[in-house]
């Protein structure tokens, strides 16, 4: 009888299993961590990537190798920039980087939660912060390729809670074609040490200061050719 | 101390050296064999014979697991109500009790809620924003306890835990994924952890023997997304966008697998929290991490028969 019962149920399973089988083998049954990033998504997406993006990172030895850190870089108007750096700087230092700004509506946001995207709110931050990870925030975005917008101190505000330091990263790209630089700067050290919120506002100033300096040191594209030059800068 | 979650507790209270005496009350008898423990069967409306029963005893440490997770043991409307009256019976009564040191209440992290912007991995001080009714059912056990523990001046512990699964353990998310064929969201298909209800028994005693004073989650480590769990479970994956999630929950609950509102939102939005602070306060880790409790999940036999146990035995 109670074969009967099942009956139904195990043919359903193994219709089920039948036709699920291709999926099953081709995607691993357990590859999200604690916040939902998916390296096997990651390095599926990793040729596509790749052929938007040439990316040279450097600098990537200032980062710690185990603790946590803040990254923020510098972002041009809709170039994606946060999203490549992680991506770079994750497969140059082998540590997940989580990007911050992922939109919170369906697909975008789940979506980019799975390549390592987090919520721009400092109690995301400081939650990773806390847990020793690298979180990369970006500048506001500016129009020119070579200017560092101002950095949110409401984000800095979670390193100096969590004790972590802060690193200020150098994002170039261009809009038509695929090379990219991502270049990791020393860490920022506060000039003053402050009990108060001054010290995040303080802080966020001056990695906008070294995030300035840094893409002065870039240079640009000289050709003689303006249209080609400003082109080439994006 | 009837439910299965209740009678793990109780059985790892009477292994321990610093409990004496120990008293329980539920709707259902104890699914295991207790030695020491002396239960009383009866009902959470009975509120007089509940605090004649607790204050008699008078105890150093309360543990109140009164939460009827809808559509678990029972429906929406009974879940309410019978959480609400025994909580109001339980805290109630621990307050009469002169010896009362310590009490330590299940909440969950449903009571963070899942609004939109709301933190990916809640920690124990994001502000209580519950999405759900049960949510709102927890969030209010925990006001009650907070209230009682601030006028009598005793420790209240606050557990908050993600969904329980366990392969005695009634809950609509354990038996939706068992089903054969499961849904999920297919535009957001996010991530969740859970715990074993063997973690969440030792995480009470913990608490107990601590006296906590402060709300904390008790979640395993790792996540999982609705899709890799079925899969995990070899179960047929549905694909839903939308408003086909109305038709498949009553499609669903006529199968026997109710959808409550709590699970709807764990598959779109995802549930997690970051539990760290269960290891620095209660020294507590759990022993399954989120994948191994969804297998043990799916470990469980759906019949077992009499003559296959009994040929083990023998």
């Amino acid at each position: 009888m109670a074969q009967l019962i099942e009956f139904p149920i195990k043919a359903a399973t193994r219709a089920g299993n039948a036709l699920v089988q291709p999926l099953r083998s081709a995607w691993p049954v357990h590859s999200v961590d604690d916040y939902g990033r998916d390296p096997h998504l990651i390095s599926a997406l990793a040729p596509l990537a790749k052929l938007r993006w040439d990316v040279t990172v450097g600098g990537e030895q200032h980062l710690p190798v185990r603790t946590g850190a803040l990254l923020v870089c510098n972002t041009r108007r809709f170039s994606l920039s946060t999203v490549y750096a992680a991506l770079a700087l994750s497969e140059a230092t082998g540590r997940p980087v989580r990007f911050v700004g992922r939109p919170d509506i369906a697909p975008v946001g789940p979506f980019m939660r799975r390549i390592g995207g987090l919520l721009a709110r400092p109690a995301d931050v400081l939650g990773a912060l806390q847990h020793h990870e690298l979180v990369l925030i970006s500048a506001e975005g500016t129009n020119h390729p070579r200017n560092a917008g101002k950095v949110p101190h409401e984000l800095v505000g979670p390193a100096v809670l969590a004790g972590v330091p802060v690193f200020p990263v150098a994002t170039m790209s261009s809009t038509v074609g695929r090379a990219a630089r991502v270049e990791v700067g020393p860490q920022v050290r506060p000039r003053r040490k402050r009990r108060g919120p001054l010290a995040e506002v303080e802080l966020a100033d001056q990695v906008q200061h070294h995030l300035q300096r840094m893409l002065d040191g870039f240079g640009g594209m000289q050709t003689g050719v303006a249209p080609i030059d400003w082109l080439a800068e994006g | 101390m009837g439910g299965e979650l209740g009678s793990l507790v109780a059985a790892k209270l009477e292994a321990e050296p610093w409990v004496g005496a120990l008293v329980g009350i539920d709707v259902d008898p104890p699914r295991r064999r207790l030695r020491k423990a002396e239960f009383h069967l009866l009902q959470p409306s009975q509120r007089e014979r509940i605090v004649e029963v607790v204050t008699k005893f008078n105890p150093h440490v309360v543990i109140n697991l009164s939460v009827w997770e809808p559509d678990a043991r029972t429906g929406l409307a009974h879940a309410r109500q019978f959480t609400a009256d025994a909580t109001t019976a339980i805290i109630g009564a621990a307050a009469e009790c002169p010896a009362l040191e310590g009490m330590v209440v299940r909440s969950g992290i449903e009571v963070y809620g899942r609004e939109r912007n709301s933190p990916t991995r809640p920690i124990e001080s994001a502000p209580l924003h519950p999405t759900s009714e049960y949510g709102h059912m927890l969030a209010n056990i925990e006001r009650q306890a907070r209230e009682v523990g601030r006028r009598v001046g005793i420790a209240v512990g606050k557990l908050r835990l993600a969904p329980v699964l366990g392969k005695h353990v009634p809950s609509p998310l354990g038996r939706l994924l068992r089903q054969p064929v499961v849904p999920f969201s297919l535009f957001a298909d996010s991530p969740f952890a859970v715990i074993e209800d063997g973690d969440a028994a030792r995480a009470f005693v913990a608490a107990a023997a601590r006296r906590l004073d402060e709300p904390i989650n008790i979640v395993a480590p790792g996540a999982i997304t609705t899709l890799q769990a079925i899969l995990r479970g070899k179960r047929v994956p549905l694909p839903l966008i939308g408003p086909e999630w109305r038709v498949a929950s009553r499609l669903s609950h006529m199968l026997g697998a109710p959808v409550p509102d709590h699970v709807v939102e764990l598959m779109h939005r995802g549930r997690l929290a970051d539990g760290a602070k269960a290891l620095d306060v209660l020294g507590f880790a759990p022993v399954l991490s989120t994948p191994e409790v969804i297998d043990h999940l799916y470990a469980w036999e759906s019949v077992v028969r009499i003559g296959s146990i009994s040929e083990a035995v023998a």
